[in-house]
């Protein structure tokens, strides 16, 4: 059987200490292999030097990687930095005609991807309107249309909503019955123990093939929460609110919600959940003034279209779902000084440099922002967030890309601050089972609505 | 038309027009290009921005030859003035009709223009509605943090052009990602033909045009 070999590999970023280090790995071909590991080990980097964009797009390696003639194609964890093209039909006929693809092949091969990865709704629709999961499903069915024999797939699940997640992972598992090798590396490790053939842990500089024993014991933790067990209460009609929605429409590209009254409390939680390309990263947008909307939305009793952004915005932020659009200067200090400039005087300086070690971001302060990982990115931007002083907050996929530990400090940070500071939480995840203890209410975005919900999922 | 002819054709008519003063055959040009472009169903809105925006710079070309030059030439005021309007308009009626994928396809294909540079001001352009979402993310994403981020602050720019430098260096490996390299040879799955028809379009224009520059005063 073939393999991918790695001899002797060795990588940094010129200057910056050594991310792999010698290592030796022969991963098995036509099989299905899953990568895990602590936020910002180097993941992202080992794939992108099986799929050869490094050392030549960035940093220094020795060593060799052998494919032994497997056609290899990577989709990044970013997944909207990798489309030249307008449209996902487009997108696809560029890496087709790449691949110097005929017609005869070209629909068959076209056909088959939309048909994979769900996406016949979304072929002739602009990418820079897709959803954040969506776009993650145009990637993957570029690549499926590409038919190449190694996926590399970084993350690809992040913005995914559950359902989509699982048929999906179903899908690539019927890809190898095809002869296909697919590596992934992902943080959530729901759905991928009866399909995944082994497990890689990246530690240390180095990467570990987990024994059968470990593994079961990594997949026994990891059910240790059932969905269904969770409840969350329904809101008391007389709380006081800090948004009230009335008739509200919001549409980008076509009608997103149809809201005829709701309202969120103060000093409460409340996770978002639905599909992807539902709305609620739009419904965030209106919410913060970047897209407008039809109907009234109330912040405190005034109409929201009518406040002055700077003043509104000043107890309203919100916590992108791409780190980096939340960056305004150049280096982890930099971020960090202009945060306390309007911090909530609960974040003295003594207490943020611990929460800085906690987090593991002390080491980095004068590294660029874009260059740290996502997930310390991530980190990142939320503390920046935490610290500010206002009092409304709105996550959008707070936990997306980040390992388990980092998960759990995140948490912890979230929860604190909403404790001790009575702050009001807006959450947008897919990861319910991490967020449940923190939430007060669910609220459920489906049918163009938002209703409140005692369970995660309704049937 | 074929959008490599067309554009051709907009590039010898501005040329032309540039090198030999006929104040008639612009205006013929100008009224033209509106006609084509309110056939081609443009928005009342877009056509009035198209006239009024290089209203500026047609006035300032037509004040500093009438008023404020030595020797007056209310002639050729005109005629640099209205020069403006045929470059604007006749490119107007291309954006009007064509895409900038098709245009792109279209110079690979017909005029052979290298691959990289087609499909890198491909990529570029596609960036622009994400250049603009941006912008006004950082803007808020600046009010959150209690910074007013003006059109003119540095800060903003200098965070924009951040994101483009990113967005280009990840452009490059999402291009290579997706089995793009450079001077490999690539199969064409659309194809946009040049068909006699936009041909004799082409030639009947060019030659309209050149009688009425040339052979009439």
């Amino acid at each position: 059987m073939t393999t991918i070999q790695l001899d002797n590999l060795s990588f940094s970023y010129k200057g910056k200490p050594d991310i792999i280090k010698d290592l030796t790995l022969n991963i098995p071909s036509n099989s299905f292999s899953l990568l895990i590991g602590q936020t910002g080990c180097g993941k992202s980097t080992l794939l992108k030097l099986i799929a050869g964009l490094y050392p030549k797009y960035a940093g220094i390696s020795s060593g060799k990687i052998n494919l032994n003639g497997l056609k290899q194609a990577m989709m990044f964890q970013n997944p909207s930095e990798q489309f030249t093209m307008a449209t996902p039909r487009d997108e696809i006929i560029f890496a087709l005609e790449n691949l110097d693809v005929d017609q005869k092949h070209y629909e068959k091969r076209l056909n088959f991807a939309i048909e994979f990865a769900h996406i016949e709704k979304l072929l002739d629709k602009k990418i820079v309107n897709l959803s954040g999961g969506e776009k993650q499903r145009v990637a993957l069915a570029t690549l499926v249309a590409m038919d190449i024999d190694l996926f590399l797939l970084d993350e690809p699940f992040a913005s995914v909503d559950p359902e989509a997640r699982h048929y999906l992972i179903n899908k690539l598992s019927e890809l190898k019955k095809m002869g296909k090798t697919i590596i992934i590396s992902d943080h959530v490790l729901d759905d991928y123990e009866q399909l995944c053939d082994q497990v890689y842990a990246f530690d240390h500089q180095t990467v570990n093939r987990l024994t059968d024993e470990k593994k079961r014991e990594l997949f026994a933790k990891n059910q240790a929460i059932d969905l269904s067990d969770l409840h969350f209460k329904l809101p008391n009609k007389d709380g006081a609110t800090v948004f009230e929605l009335q008739d509200t429409r919001i549409s980008l590209d076509r009608l997103l919600l149809k809201q005829d009254n709701l309202k969120l409390y103060q000093g409460t939680s409340t996770l978002i959940t639905g599909k992807n390309g539902i709305g609620k990263t739009s419904l965030f947008k209106a919410l913060t003034k970047i897209i407008p909307y039809d109907g009234h939305i109330f912040y405190q009793g005034q109409e929201l279209m009518k406040l002055k952004a700077k003043k509104y915005l000043f107890h309203v932020a919100q916590i992108f779902q791409n780190a980096d659009d939340q960056f305004l200067t150049v280096t982890v200090q930099d971020e960090l000084n202009l945060s306390k400039k309007h911090r909530h005087p609960y974040y003295s300086d003594e207490k943020i440099d611990q929460l800085l070690k906690e987090l593991k971001l002390n080491d980095h302060l004068d590294q660029v922002v874009y260059s740290l990982s996502g997930g310390q990115k991530k980190k990142l931007q939320i503390l920046l967030m935490l610290i500010s002083q206002q009092e409304i907050l709105l996550f959008d996929e707070p936990l997306a890309g980040l390992d388990h530990q980092s998960v759990k400090q995140v948490l912890s940070l979230m929860k604190e601050s909403k404790e001790k500071l009575h702050r009001t939480f807006l959450i947008i995840s897919h990861q319910i089972s991490d967020l449940a203890d923190l939430c007060d209410y669910h609220l459920n975005f489906s049918n163009l609505k938002l209703h409140y919900s005692e369970v995660p999922y309704e049937s | 038309m074929n959008p490599s002819l067309k554009l051709l054709l907009v590039l010898i008519i501005s040329l032309e027009i540039s090198i030999k003063a006929s104040l008639t055959t612009s205006v013929i040009i100008i009224v033209c290009s509106i006609i084509y472009l309110l056939v081609h169903k443009i928005k009342l809105k877009n056509l009035l921005l198209l006239i009024l925006l290089p209203l500026i710079a047609a006035f300032t070309v037509f004040a500093t030859l009438y008023w404020f030059n030595d020797h007056p030439d209310h002639y050729y005021a005109w005629v640099l003035s209205s020069r403006i309007y045929v470059y604007i308009l006749t490119i107007a009626c291309i954006s009007r009709t064509t895409t900038p994928t098709e245009l792109t396809r279209s110079l690979e294909q017909n005029l052979h223009l290298p691959s990289k540079f087609a499909y890198g001001v491909l990529a570029a352009l596609n960036i622009i509605p994400r250049m603009k979402m941006a912008v006004k993310q950082i803007r808020t994403a600046g009010m959150m943090r209690g910074v007013c981020l003006s059109f003119w602050s540095p800060m903003l720019y200098f965070k924009a052009i951040l994101v483009a430098i990113s967005s280009a260096d990840n452009l490059a490996q999402g291009m290579e990602s997706h089995g793009y390299v450079e001077g490999k040879k690539r199969s064409t799955l659309v194809k946009i033909p040049i068909l006699a028809k936009d041909w004799i379009y082409f030639f009947a224009i060019l030659l309209i045009f050149n009688c009425r520059l040339f052979f009439f005063k």
